[in-house]
């Protein structure tokens, strides 16, 4: 579980979040919401490249603010990116084992064969040692998300997985994501645009409206609900 | 500093072992004691060239001024030449870690910038070393912690290993340490730290966000750099005996940078080939009677190619020329259709 | 502790010194601010012009002024020639890949000077340089005058341009934001094309002034560079009133440095501490940088 509360990010004259505060439960979330509306900014304050004017989030009873950004990995805090951040000069298992050899979990051995687990996992049927420069679009996201599942994360945030994949490839993103908070017992945040993504993998799901939040529950409700549709379609916002 | 995509190729362990050899063997009978100093330099400043090309081509940090760092570690171990009878190899070892410690501490605030200011900042502290050695000059066996003496009447020379006094055996020396130095470094880029850089260098945020401790691994590079150029100094004072600062002009370190992007910064041959150009080509061109400062014009024109169109500099290209020229000899002599046609 | 006489030719020497950094200091911001590109070969092109204005009056007899302003003509053509053949491949790229190949023309320029002209000692003294007279007990010449008037009055006037005029706001605009300026139609070529004139044209105008100065010396002519540098980075490559200032005290602190005999030797590390200190206090603020993948 993780709760957010009153988180508030201001650069400049501009306010990216505005009090946010939801609570995630576990298994898979979703968080969606308007261009502009605070998603990345939020997961940028996860991951620590942000920092926030006021609020705390706690996850899994640990302060998470409070900790220094390259811990958070450690702690088990995990992220992709909307454009896709593998690194192209090492093999695949490197890029798979980066979060993993600094996280100093368990033995290299150990190591070794949580990669070999997180690869099977994602279904990503190329050579470990090839490398990353060489695989196509899909390929790469599938690198991303094997990184974000090895070892014992705890939270991982994804933001636009499937992102330039086309709709067979986001299927099986989909079924990949479904399956995280079995697999390894992380609480999911998915952050898309692609409503049929976000129906299929998170049981409830938050929406952002300049950074506020303006609806939360289960995800089949909050599709429907009217403000989450008059947010998108830009009309004023029921008071 | 990017300049392109990464392309590491692992050479073959025999090859490097079999060049190892001969350069050893063979070299220095054949030549002249001219011709062994020139060589012996080319061998002190591939491995100040290792050091640049570390932070350039796995860090993506530009510094300009190696050159200094280099002064600095020819100082320390002429300091300690003189004031004590330390072993040669404990002398270089110590000058390294004294630079690789006064490195860190520049490194401390220093690294917080990035790019251009990085690069600008290390530009004017090598010019405040610069001046300060141009006043406390080199130790040259006189007293004091500056070690310096202004008579010029029998100064002694830094001396050398007991078992390297003469010039051919100490090119040797010089050569081994340096073979020691390259695989330091390589060490370094194929375990931990080395894919550590390879993700700082292609995307700070997703290092972060791996755990990457950014901060300590670009630390870690510049103390290792620094490192290699502090021992690399102390080769260099052994080299020539007699230390001057004209030895070290600003001039050399903007020289460098220019030598480093033509041999390749992503390969750890382009710091010998960056060596060899800083230091066996104007030898080459002086003994043709050619001017040298045509080679000047040279690394200038050299820099604006590399960073205008083949990033992977001279280490990087002549391979992938080479491999287009015998893909073109295959196509001519008939053993292999030519490209666009089914085979 | 000398006395403030000891002192008064020195503050003559630093202002007029400072009054030429800060000519090239306002170059180099407005080159940086308007195409990404911190010119580092600024010492070396001033320098080659003062050479060739040399030969010219020297070699051929030509008539001084018509060298001069070959000199500063010089400047303008080779910094536009750099400009325009480097800033297609150059454009998107990270400012230190820019600054870097600066350096490449730096030393082009370097070895051609050490190659024509050689390392043989020179002078060249501008007519105004004799015309001297006395203030108290300190004597000034008009070279040094226009130095520091000279440094003043670009340094107003490029700030006044930038401001008033189409062309100036247009720079300031390709400053800002280079793509979304060429979508709002303004000839964004012929601008930097403007500005790399104008720039090399100040690097001559200081070539000339410091050749006179310091002295006729390819290496420590192009070396002076970073004095300049020194002003702008002070300034943070952004305010000219600053640059102004920046330069003016680098000089002064320099020149003033002379007569205290404890730290004179010391004192061509003026402009290298104020620089790095100026950089470490830009740095106090840093971010990481974000994943913009500089090529």
């Amino acid at each position: 579980m993780m709760e957010v509360a009153g988180l508030t990010v201001r650069f400049g004259g501009v306010t990216p979040l505005d009090g946010m505060t939801v609570t995630f439960d576990s298994g898979t979330c979703g968080l969606i919401g308007p261009n502009g509306a605070g998603k990345t900014t939020f997961f940028n304050v996860l991951s620590g490249f942000v920092r926030p004017l006021r609020g705390n989030v706690r996850a899994l009873g640990d302060d998470l603010l409070a900790m220094p950004h390259y811990k958070r990995a450690r702690w088990g805090l995990r992220r992709t990116f909307q454009t896709e951040q593998a690194i192209e000069e090492l093999s695949v298992a490197d890029n798979v084992a980066l979060a993993h050899e600094h996280s100093r979990q368990g033995s290299r051995a150990s190591r070794r064969a949580d990669v070999r687990s997180a690869l099977a996992f994602v279904g990503l049927e190329v050579a470990p040692h090839a490398k990353v420069e060489t695989l196509g679009a899909r390929d790469r996201r599938l690198v991303e998300i094997a990184r974000a599942v090895v070892g014992r994360p705890r939270v991982v945030l994804l933001d636009e997985p499937a992102a330039g994949l086309p709709d067979e490839e986001t299927e099986h993103v989909g079924r990949v994501i479904r399956g995280i908070p079995e697999h390894t017992g992380a609480l999911v945040v998915l952050v898309d645009h692609d409503m049929s993504l976000v129906s299929a993998c998170c049981d409830t799901t938050a929406v952002l409206d300049f950074g506020k939040l303006i609806a939360a529950g289960p995800t089949a409700e909050v599709l429907r609900d009217e403000n989450v549709v008059r947010a998108y379609l830009g009309t004023e916002p029921v008071s | 500093m990017r300049v392109t995509r990464p392309r590491i190729r692992v050479r073959h362990p025999a090859t490097a072992v079999v060049l190892l050899l001969v350069v050893l063997l063979a070299m220095p009978q054949a030549l002249s004691t001219y011709w062994i100093d020139v060589l012996t330099a080319v061998a002190i400043y591939s491995v100040v060239a290792l050091g640049l090309g570390l932070l350039m081509g796995r860090v993506g940090l530009v510094s300009l001024g190696q050159i200094a760092v280099l002064a600095l570690g020819a100082w320390v171990a002429a300091r300690l030449d003189f004031a004590t009878s330390i072993p040669f190899p404990l002398v270089l070892l110590i000058a390294g870690t004294i630079t690789m410690v006064l490195g860190t501490l520049v490194g401390l605030p220093a690294l917080r910038l990035s790019g251009l200011y990085l690069a600008l900042i290390t530009l004017m502290l090598a010019g405040a070393i610069t001046v300060v050695l141009t006043t406390t000059n080199f130790p040259n066996g006189g007293p004091g912690f500056l070690g310096h003496t202004e008579s010029s009447f029998g100064n002694p020379a830094v001396r050398r290993p007991g078992i390297a006094g003469g010039d051919a055996a100490y090119f040797r020396y010089t050569v081994i340490v340096a073979a020691l130095m390259f695989t330091l470094v390589f060490w370094h880029v194929h375990s931990r730290p080395g894919r550590a850089w390879a993700a700082i260098r292609q995307s700070e945020p997703a290092a972060l966000a791996a755990g990457v401790n950014i901060t300590t691994y670009k630390l870690w590079a510049w103390a290792l750099a620094s490192f290699v150029t502090g021992v690399a100094g102390g080769l260099l004072a052994g080299s020539v005996g007699k230390l001057y600062t004209y030895q070290f002009p600003t001039r050399d370190s903007i020289i460098l940078l220019a030598v480093v992007l033509m041999g390749g910064i992503y390969n750890l041959w382009g710091a010998v080939v960056a060596g060899a150009l800083m230091k066996l080509l104007p030898a080459l061109l002086d003994n043709w009677g050619l001017p040298p400062d045509l080679l000047i014009i040279l690394f200038g024109a050299g820099v604006l190619q590399v960073l205008l169109t083949a990033p992977g500099g001279l280490a990087g290209q002549v391979p992938k020329d080479l491999a287009r020229l015998g893909q073109r000899l295959a196509t001519l002599s008939g053993r292999r259709a030519p490209e666009g046609e089914a085979p | 502790m000398p006395s403030w006489q000891d002192f008064q030719p020195f503050i003559v020497t630093g202002l007029a010194l400072g009054g030429v950094y800060s000519l090239s200091g306002v170059g180099m911001v407005v080159l940086y601010r308007t195409t990404g590109v911190l010119n580092l070969a600024f010492g070396a092109v001033g320098a080659m012009g003062a050479f060739i204005a040399w030969s010219l009056i020297n070699t051929l007899s030509w008539p001084a002024a018509l060298a001069y302003l070959a000199c500063v003509g010089f400047g303008a053509a080779i910094s536009l020639l750099y400009g325009m053949l480097t800033g297609p491949s150059l454009a998107g790229r990270d400012p230190l890949v820019k600054a870097a190949a600066t350096i490449g023309l730096a030393l082009m320029l370097l070895g051609a000077m050490s190659w024509i002209w050689s390392d043989k000692a020179r002078s060249m003294v501008l007519p105004t340089t004799n015309w001297q007279y006395s203030v108290g007990e300190v004597q000034i010449n008009w070279t040094q005058i226009i130095a520091l008037a000279l440094g003043v009055f670009v340094t107003l006037a490029t700030a006044a341009f930038l401001r008033r005029t189409g062309l100036g706001t247009a720079m300031r605009a390709l400053a800002n934001d280079r793509e979304i300026t060429a979508a709002l139609g303004v000839p964004v070529r012929r601008v930097e094309a403007t500005t790399w004139l104008v720039s090399g044209a100040l690097a001559g105008g200081a070539g000339l002034l410091l050749s006179n100065l310091v002295g006729l010396d390819a290496a420590t002519l192009t070396f002076l560079v970073i004095s300049s540098l020194a002003a702008a980075l002070i300034a943070r490559l952004r305010s000219l009133v600053v640059t102004l200032l920046a330069g003016v005290v680098i000089g002064l602190v320099n020149a003033m440095a002379t007569p205290i005999f404890s730290i004179s030797s010391y004192r061509d590390m003026t402009p290298f501490v104020l620089a790095a200190v100026a950089l470490l206090f830009l740095a106090r603020h840093q971010q990481i940088s974000f994943a913009r993948r500089s090529r």
